[in-house]
């Protein structure tokens, strides 16, 4: 049956499992070289190590199980899942047990309970829910968490004095909570998509338009000659180099940004080939924008390796100042995401393109789809409300005062308006289906914005996360 | 009676209380936060770094919109009022209704609610002159059975039963928007009646001036004094814990004493002190040094310095501490502080000798400063030995009156939405009615006001435990058939029917079979 399967698309499908196998296989080798220069065998990076395998093996099989359509995959998937937050859970518990304290201090502790928390959930839908596919989306979040868990520094450090409170792990709780539910909400939104038969091509045009946006926003990096600039990294301190108060020094690191600018043709490709469908009426378009998308896949992957191999070694000049300088991976983790985040994405698309109706045979119905999304965010809705209470009652303690403004305090404060929205949409005007479906998505991106978004691009109080 | 003030008026009513205006209204808060967020804030942003980041004109027009301190505009608690307004009457509007539906519970209901009902069921019951009564009975029963208090209902025409569980849940969506109120009325209080300050105090200092955030002293009823201050670092360096003991001196008297942590504020009068900024003023306390004289006929002498502070080194020569620069940088042959922290200190000596002709002062810079300093003519050469600056710790003072009604709200708000998204108001009804066939059947409707698929699942539960009651009384007449008079009937006679008026004809089913009608809404 899966020889069958496959027969059908010979060419494309075999070369995703491949392609697939290969991108894992690096990553897997580069997390790999951490690990062998930690020495120490029984150690949180291992067991995260392991998580991620594990990880990697149930998104992969996920996907296998998009490409071949064989449903057995989707129970050793699921057995993967559970390997994957045993491992997780050993790193969380060595990393409460080392700090003495519950990892939610730093970034990169709070992507470990992130991702648990992700994981956790994904079995809770998938067994009680029934919702087996979830995984599909789930996992790759959970395996972008990990890699980027292996670049961000991830030393144990000491509470600087304004988190030594408890309510530092009441209000992070919630968060990771409220955080996971909504992720939750948009995997289902998108399923629910999927069921409500909204065409195949609409989600081309929003894969489209995520990775272009992705890489337009890596271009603003592009420099003269065909550089990107990235952020100098200064390897002892495991921190950002500063020229004066609050300017980065950014190095350029040479023909990169020519590979991007590449990239972004290539990603912008099906975009145009969709618009001009639309345009001309033609449907011709779509098959050949199909074959770009997988065209740009190849790209990306490409423009990915040649970023972590440049990234890594080699010393670089900067604009700003004399002399090379060096950087890393976690310099810019947003980038790395963000390029990761669009392979995946597309991938995704070619998923439905080739396996619709697996898909529509597998997932619960839209009505199902649409009352569990309601739920989820019925659940996170009240969690959100107390992240945000607890949270002002510890910056009460903290700072004396419960509500400065703070770009965090604020994001968060339109995080729980947009969903307060839906709500009331969806209750007093009864919005059901598909409009409510793009509010749950439009929720979601809010939370990824306040969560990475904020931290990274607007600077305030909440400097630790 | 429709004056155009009257239509007017019920027009920007209906307008506020309206959904519609509320969407938009929150989504405007959420546009003009967003951009608060991205465009620099004063007084939070540099003075400095604002200008370089927007041009001079654009910078105009930010401060005349007051897009540079968008949270503390008029224009933005106007926005906060509307949509406090919009609450106000959209709540209004509805709360009527609910709370005739709260106050005044729907009993006995009449046919046509049960034709539309649609989570219902039939169970038609034994023809005989009792039988109304029995089912009732049994009902009961079964709800008592399953946990719920059971109301009989009786009216002219009809006695029914009536069966409720959480009635409060249908005030729950009022209570969560009186808790936004309480919270935005805490927040318009503090706005208006609070305040935030600064005090920065030294140990063995007093004071009851605080500096507020632009720059003018408030006098507070009371004096704060430091007792100490000091900081705690982990072995890497980084900070542990600041502490600074304060004690409150109120009319002369010491009421109050307290350490106080980051975390953890001392609070007196609705005044909160809490442990902000800790650090070395950067202000000498103590210069302590060796002094030589530069003929080198006498032995090095020390002394010790205060700012300003002059001291005789012989009979003739004396030497004063004019400037002590905690961390130095030269410019242009001038030397500059280049900040506070004691990270490279330089200090400046004037050393005055008498001579003959007058008095001759010479600058001695130390470290030396080719081109400024003036060692080499002194008649002294000084050598630092120890410098001790002065320790402070920065207090944040805030006055906020309102906050007990923001904690209230927030509790209430808690309260509200567990009411919202898990309470169930269910409520249960059962009539006896006349079939399509003419046999008397016991009627039973049910609703929630939300999470309806698990109310379907209660409800089949409670239409089996009354079938189950009947059932047992069914046999208890059996034994004794005296009691049902005169009719004897058989256990697998009973007919079933469905809802919406359709009979299945015929089925003679055994008693555990029941056909649920369900209609999705």
């Amino acid at each position: 049956m899966a020889r069958a399967r496959a027969e059908q698309h010979p060419a494309t499908g075999t070369t995703m499992v491949v392609m697939v196998g290969l991108g894992m296989a690096f990553l897997l080798f580069m997390s790999f070289l951490n690990v062998v220069k930690s020495g120490n065998i029984l150690s949180e990076a291992n067991l995260l190590f392991a998580a991620l395998v594990f990880y990697a093996g149930a998104g992969a099989l996920y996907l296998g199980f998009g490409v071949t359509g064989t449903d057995s995959y989707i129970k050793f998937a699921s057995l993967m899942t559970w390997a994957g937050l045993l491992a997780n859970t050993g790193a969380v518990a060595h990393r409460w047990y080392e700090a003495g304290h519950p990892p939610f201090a730093s970034i990169y502790e709070m992507l470990l309970s992130f991702v648990w928390t992700l994981a956790a959930l994904t079995l809770i839908a998938e067994k009680r829910y029934g919702v087996k596919v979830i995984g599909t989306v789930t996992m790759p979040v959970a395996i972008v968490g990990v890699i980027l868990m292996q670049l961000l520094p991830s030393d144990v450090r000491p509470l600087v004095p304004a988190l030594q409170s408890t309510w530092l792990h009441v209000h992070v709780t919630l968060a990771m909570l409220a955080y996971a539910a909504c992720a939750l909400s948009f995997a289902l939104a998108m399923m629910f998509l999927i069921q409500d038969r909204v065409k195949t091509e609409m989600f081309l045009a929003a894969t489209s338009i995520f990775t272009v946006g992705i890489y337009a926003a890596v271009l603003t990096r592009f420099e003269r000659w065909g550089g990107l600039n990235v952020i100098a990294w200064d390897t002892g301190n495991k921190s950002e180099v500063f020229i004066s108060r609050g300017v980065r020094l950014f190095v350029t690191i040479p023909d990169l940004g020519w590979l991007m600018l590449l990239v972004f043709v290539a990603v912008a490709a099906p975009l145009v080939l969709y618009i001009l469908a639309r345009v001309k009426k033609n449907s011709g378009f779509l098959a050949v924008a199909d074959r770009a998308v997988f065209i740009s896949i190849l790209l990306q992957s490409l423009a990915l390796v040649f970023f972590l191999l440049r990234v890594r070694d080699g010393q670089y000049p900067s604009l700003d100042a004399e002399g090379l300088y060096a950087t890393s991976l976690a310099a810019s983790p947003f980038i790395l995401a963000a390029l990761v985040g669009g392979i995946f994405a597309n991938l995704l698309y070619l998923l439905l393109l080739w396996r619709r109706a697996d898909l529509e045979r597998l997932l619960p119905d839209a009505d199902a789809l649409d009352r569990i999304t309601y739920k989820t965010i019925c659940i996170a809705f009240p969690l959100l409300t107390l992240m945000i209470a607890a949270g002002a009652y510890w910056a009460n303690r903290a700072w004396g005062s419960y509500w400065n403004w703070d770009p965090k305090e604020t994001w968060a404060a339109i995080t729980w308006l947009v969903y307060a929205l839906y709500l009331h949409l969806r209750i007093t005007r009864g919005w059901r289906g598909r409009r409510a479906a793009y509010f749950a998505i439009l929720g979601f991106a809010v939370v990824m914005f306040t969560f990475f978004g904020v931290t990274y691009l607007l600077r305030g109080l909440h400097a630790y996360a | 009676m429709t004056s155009p003030f009257r239509s007017s008026w019920h027009t920007t009513w209906q307008t506020l209380s309206s959904i519609k205006t509320g969407v938009v209204l929150i989504i405007s808060v959420v546009i003009f936060s967003a951009a608060g967020t991205i465009i620099l804030q004063r007084p939070m942003t540099d003075p400095d770094d604002m200008t370089r980041a927007y041009s001079p004109a654009m910078l105009r027009f930010l401060d005349v919109t007051g897009l540079t301190d968008i949270f503390h505009t008029r224009w933005f608690i106007a926005l906060m009022i509307l949509v406090s307004l919009s609450i106000v009457a959209a709540s209004v509007q509805r709360f009527p209704n609910a709370w005739r539906y709260f106050a005044r519970p729907y009993k006995s209901p009449d046919e046509s609610f049960r034709k539309v009902l649609p989570t219902q069921a039939q169970i038609p019951l034994a023809n005989n002159d009792n039988d109304e009564e029995q089912g009732l009975s049994a009902a009961e029963r079964a709800f008592r059975h399953m946990g719920l208090k059971a109301e009989r209902i009786v009216r002219t025409d009809s006695f029914s039963l009536f069966s409720e569980r959480n009635r409060i849940s249908e005030m729950a969506v009022y209570i969560v928007h009186a808790s936004l109120l309480l919270i935005f009325l805490g927040f318009i209080v503090d706005s208006v009646y609070g305040w935030r300050a600064f005090l920065v105090l030294s140990p063995g200092t007093a004071s009851n001036q605080v500096e507020t955030k632009d720059g003018s002293k408030r006098t507070i009823p009371f004096s704060i004094r430091c007792d100490g201050t000091g900081e705690e670092t982990y072995a890497d360096g980084s900070p542990k814990r600041w502490w600074s003991k304060l004690a409150v001196v109120d009319g002369g008297r010491e009421v109050s004493r307290k350490e106080i942590v980051v975390n953890d504020p001392l609070v007196y009068h609705g005044l909160r002190f809490y442990q902000a900024t800790y650090g070395r003023t950067g202000k000498l306390d103590q210069l302590i040094l060796n002094a030589t004289p530069a003929n080198g006929k006498a032995t090095p002498q020390e002394i010790s310095l205060a700012m300003s502070q002059t001291v005789a080194l012989d009979v003739d020569t004396s030497v004063q501490l004019a400037e002590f620069i905690p961390d130095f940088v030269v410019q242009d042959g001038r030397v500059y502080a280049r900040s506070n922290d004691v990270t490279n200190p330089a200090v400046h000596l004037i050393v005055t000798s008498k001579k003959a002709k007058g008095s001759v002062s010479v600058n001695v810079w130390l470290p030396q400063m080719p081109g400024i300093d003036e060692n080499a003519s002194s008649p002294y050469t000084f050598d630092p030995k120890d410098l001790k600056t002065g320790l402070y710790t920065g207090l944040q003072v805030s006055h906020e009156p309102g906050q007990w009604a923001v904690w209230a709200g927030v509790v209430l708000m808690g309260i509200g939405l567990t009411f919202v998204f898990y309470v169930v108001h269910m409520r249960f009804w059962v009539v006896p009615v006349v079939d399509a066939r003419g046999r008397t059947a016991l009627w039973i409707g049910g609703t929630a006001n939300r999470n309806r698929d698990a109310f379907e699942l209660k409800f089949k539960n409670v239409v089996e435990q009354i079938q189950k009651e009947l059932k047992r009384e069914l046999a208890a007449s059996v034994e004794a058939p005296a009691t049902i008079s005169g009719t004897t009937i058989s256990g697998t006679t009973i007919s079933r029917t469905t809802i919406s008026g359709t009979t299945i004809a015929g089925s003679v089913s055994p008693a555990t079979e029941e056909v649920y009608g369900t209609r999705k809404s």
